[in-house]
């Protein structure tokens, strides 16, 4: 993928990069709001945080990213290109912050803030692949689909993905696991249950088991999400 | 490696230690069993033996002390019975160390050797169940492998005996393994640095350095008897410096390091099964887990149990010893004989009486109890060897989930239903406090023990089925909904369900023989002088009048709130000592057309509910302490008969017919 202006992606340094960020977080409000079936301009500065909005608004408009018609405000096909990228990079963050690392949500969204501003587009398309081409965030908004996702689409499986997704019978090698407490990880690697390991899943219901060599292992069903595998 | 023999150094005249260990399940008792001619109970799930077992074994005239333990899949210890393991490989001086392991499960047992290894004892490897890994298309090359640890490794199928005579031959020989390998640089420093800290022990100082970095707290207390705080808190601090390197837990790193060296040790040695086993006893295996089908076969399997010990063993042969045996000939015999033989009423009476020795407590004893246990214990046994108790846990995760336990709990519940002191010992098993006294609790309070389950469920079936449903039905809610406030109040942390589930196998009658035998000889010793000491208690009560006092006393309770005859307070008072006695002296009322209907049920769930024998009450002092005990028996007390009598009530006022 050919890299657009670099200048979004990159650090600049200091006012500028300050500016940049503040371009973004207004061009996801007007996204958000889109969502909502609105483009109200009072609204729109109503609802940004940002103090000089209407400053900032003025050069979104001199660099084509935005235009106002009257009390309406609408994206231009460059800002709404931008956006797109944008939602689709902090989305994607909040996916992996919440299912990988079991971050609350709001400690997840905060996050997620900062990293849409910095992932660049492979990193962002490595994600998007490495969590599975996921459609919605976890508030369930949808995420804007990338160029990974339309190649994907054939072949949709994720490369990596929890214990629980995969299907009855089918077996998978431990690339990690994100338990909630240590004294887990020493259980399941006393069981041999460590990354590189291949496990088996059994039966999902009425509880989780898993076969590791020639054990059966009933174990709670979170414990399962907990661990990530490659299928194969 | 330094090698750490302690035959030469133990005094000369003391018994040479062999101690068995190994992951659970893999025939540990078994062997020790064979090794020792002492039975212990061998079932076919994890977690049977939650106590350490001595025995001796005579060997070209030397005696050694072979001690069996409970599995444990790590020397690290992460629960109680688990401890015990680790723990006398550290206390005890083991000549020998022999570690049995599942053929098919290799690697699982190599993590456990090369713990072993590291705390350079000499050991033998003993690779289990070798035709279950043959038939499964597993193939270990044993030479290779005791080329690559340079130990003896020793093949065998203890339930037939096969390789038993190599492991004689060699378990009194067993070397230390040169064997070895590194964890990553930065670790190994830190153990270095560890280890010169440590006093001497049993095990190596690397292995002690090695736990202490994996932040094992069990060992904690052994290290303070051994060496200053100061030197404690030097040892805390390097392992807070090495764990700072590291963004993953130390224990971790340490463990999939060990599997990494196993996995190398198995490429050369190990061939797995192409495929999985799929023949009938997997397929049942998979079916009694099924969301529908797991609970048809649950319901089939309970009815099977109830034909064969409600109905053969609590009616027919009840029946049968009881009316013809004692009732025709013992006990007509026992009173002419005493007729004759004792010149003092008095005595004669306290023998052949309404609260006689003979006609009483024996009656119960053998005619009413023994054949009801007897049957129960023969189906208990099949049952435990079939490997299908876990798989109950597998249905049963998701209702213990709101009892504040987990699946693996229904272990000690169900083997309350052969005993409930046993079973109290049982929740060792379970890792936090606070399920260890939930399940002591419901055990105490609802779990009856196959004596009483079978008295119960002898009267309860000359009623009527719908009795039997309602009676179980009754149970069940009470243990639920105290389960669940016992989860809101007493406090404390759930644990992960995480539990083995051994393989479908067919039952082996020699076992299921030796195991219902030791069972009935545990019974016969336990429960016969209990039962003569409840009637010379009673007779003596008789005697003094007294009874009629306890009776009159307890009239308001028993006769005004649960509606039951005075005479059932008898019942009541022997609960304390047995439960099964208590339900026995039901029994006998109910045969005599002393109870309707309802006071059969009534009665039956306020013994069920009634507290915990003597022997299971000592059992939850040593186990939980006194002050929770007490507390379990304020709370099981008042409810017992609070529940009864709320069913009484409830019952007369929907009129029911049972």
């Amino acid at each position: 993928m050919k890299r657009p202006e670099g200048r979004q992606y990159g650090w600049h340094g200091g006012k500028m990069k300050e500016r940049d960020q503040r371009i973004d977080e207004l061009l996801e409000l007007l996204w958000m709001m889109g969502e909502e079936g609105l483009n109200d301009l009072k609204e729109f500065l109503k609802r940004a945080e940002d103090k000089e909005a209407e400053a900032l608004m003025a050069e979104m408009i001199e660099e084509g990213l935005i235009t106002t018609d009257k009390d309406k405000i609408r994206f231009k096909n460059k800002g709404e290109k931008k956006a797109e990228q944008i939602i689709r990079r902090h989305r994607l963050a909040e996916r992996l912050f919440s299912d990988l690392f079991a971050f609350e949500a709001k400690q997840a969204h905060a996050d997620a803030c900062t990293f849409e501003h910095i992932l660049s587009p492979e990193v962002t398309d490595s994600v998007c692949a490495f969590l599975g081409h996921p459609p919605i965030c976890p508030d369930g908004k949808p995420i804007p689909r990338g160029e990974c996702c339309k190649k994907f689409q054939v072949e949709i499986k994720p490369l990596v993905q929890p214990l629980t997704n995969l299907r009855p019978g089918k077996e998978g090698r431990i690339v990690f696991i994100t338990p909630k407490h240590h004294a887990r990880l020493d259980k399941l690697s006393s069981l041999g249950i460590v990354p590189g390991s291949i496990v088996r899943v059994h039966q999902k219901k009425p509880s989780f088991v898993l076969e590791i060599d020639e054990t059966e292992l009933a174990l709670d069903e979170d414990i399962a999400k907990e661990i990530y595998v490659k299928e194969v | 490696m330094e090698c750490r023999s302690h035959k030469k150094t133990s005094l000369p005249k003391e018994m040479q230690k062999i101690a068995l260990i190994g992951n659970p399940n893999v025939g540990k008792s078994v062997i020790f069993g064979i090794l020792t001619g002492k039975y212990v109970t061998v079932s076919n799930y994890p977690g049977t033996t939650v106590e350490v077992t001595y025995g001796n074994l005579n060997l070209d005239k030397n005696r050694f002390l072979i001690i069996d333990t409970p599995g444990t899949n790590t020397l690290i210890p992460m629960s109680e019975d688990e401890k015990v393991t680790r723990d006398i490989l550290l206390n005890e001086k083991i000549a020998s160390t022999v570690q049995i392991a599942d053929a098919k499960n290799l690697r699982r047992a190599l993590f456990i050797t090369l713990q072993i290894i590291e705390m350079g004892l000499p050991f033998l490897l003993i690779l289990n169940m070798d035709d279950e890994a043959r038939s499964r298309g597993i193939i270990i090359d044993d030479k290779k492998l005791s080329e690559i640890l340079a130990v003896p490794i020793i093949p065998t199928v203890a339930t037939q005996r096969l390789g038993m005579p190599l492991l004689l031959q060699h378990i009194a020989a067993p070397s230390c393994s040169n064997f070895s390998f590194k964890y990553d640089e930065q670790l190994e420093d830190a153990i270095k640095e560890v280890a010169l800290l440590l006093p001497d022990s049993n095990i190596s100082k690397r292995s002690l350095a090695v736990m202490l970095l994996a932040g094992d707290e069990s060992l904690k207390e052994w290290l303070h008897s051994k060496i200053s705080d100061a030197v404690i808190k030097a040892i805390d601090s390097i392992y807070q410096k090495t764990q700072a390197k590291y963004h993953e837990q130390l224990s971790y790193l340490i463990n999939q390091r060990r599997l990494r060296a196993a996995d190398e040790i198995l490429q050369s040695v190990f061939t797995p099964a192409l495929q999985r086993a799929r023949g009938i006893k997997e397929s049942f295996g998979k079916w009694s887990m099924h969301p529908l089908w797991g609970i048809l076969i649950m319901a089939s399997v309970l009815l099977l149990v109830y034909e064969f010990v409600g109905v053969l063993g609590a009616q027919f042969l009840v029946r049968f010893l009881e009316e013809s045996i004692f009732g025709r000939y013992l006990n007509p015999w026992a009173i002419k004989i005493a007729d004759i033989i004792i010149p003092f009423p008095f005595l004669r009476e306290l023998f052949v009486g309404d609260y006689g020795i003979i006609t009483m407590a024996l009656t119960y004893a053998i005619a009413i109890i023994l054949p009801i246990i007897g049957t129960f214990f023969i189906a208990f046994g099949i049952l435990e060897d079939s490997g299908y108790l876990p798989r109950l846990a597998v249905m049963a995760n998701k209702t213990f989930k709101i009892m504040g336990l987990n699946g693996k709990a229904i272990l000690p519940m169900i083997l309350g239903l052969g005993c409930d002191t046993m079973a109290t010992l049982t929740a060792r098993i379970l890792e936090t406090r606070k399920e260890k006294i939930i399940v002591t609790l419901l055990l105490a309070l609802g779990v009856p023990c196959s004596a009483q389950l079978g008295v119960v469920l002898g009267m309860l079936a000359s009623l009527s089925f719908k009795a039997v449903i309602l009676w179980a039905g009754i149970i069940m809610v009470i243990i639920f909904i105290v389960g669940y406030l016992a989860e809101k109040v007493i406090p404390g942390e759930k644990s992960d369900f995480l539990l083995e589930l051994p393989p479908i196998r067919i039952p082996q009658l020699s076992n299921i023989l030796i195991k219902t035998l030791a069972r009935v000889e545990w019974y016969l010793k336990e429960a016969v002088p209990l039962f003569i000491l409840g009637t010379v208690i009673l007779f003596l009560s008789h005697k003094l009048g007294l009874l009629n006092a306890m009776e009159r006393i307890t009239t308001p309770l028993v006769v005004d709130f649960l509606g039951l005859p005075a005479k059932a307070a008898e019942s009541f008072i022997v609960g304390f000592l047995r439960r099964d006695y208590g339900a026995a002296g039901l029994f006998a009322m109910a045969k005599k057309g002393e109870l309707d209907n309802i006071q059969i049920l009534v009665s039956l769930v306020t013994i069920t509910l009634f507290v915990p024998c003597i022997a299971n009450l000592f059992m939850i002092i040593k186990e939980r302490g006194f002050k929770t005990a007490m507390a379990i028996v304020a709370f099981i007390f008042p409810f017992a008969f609070l529940a009864g009598g709320a069913l009484n009530f409830i019952l007369r006022a929907i009129n029911i017919k049972l």
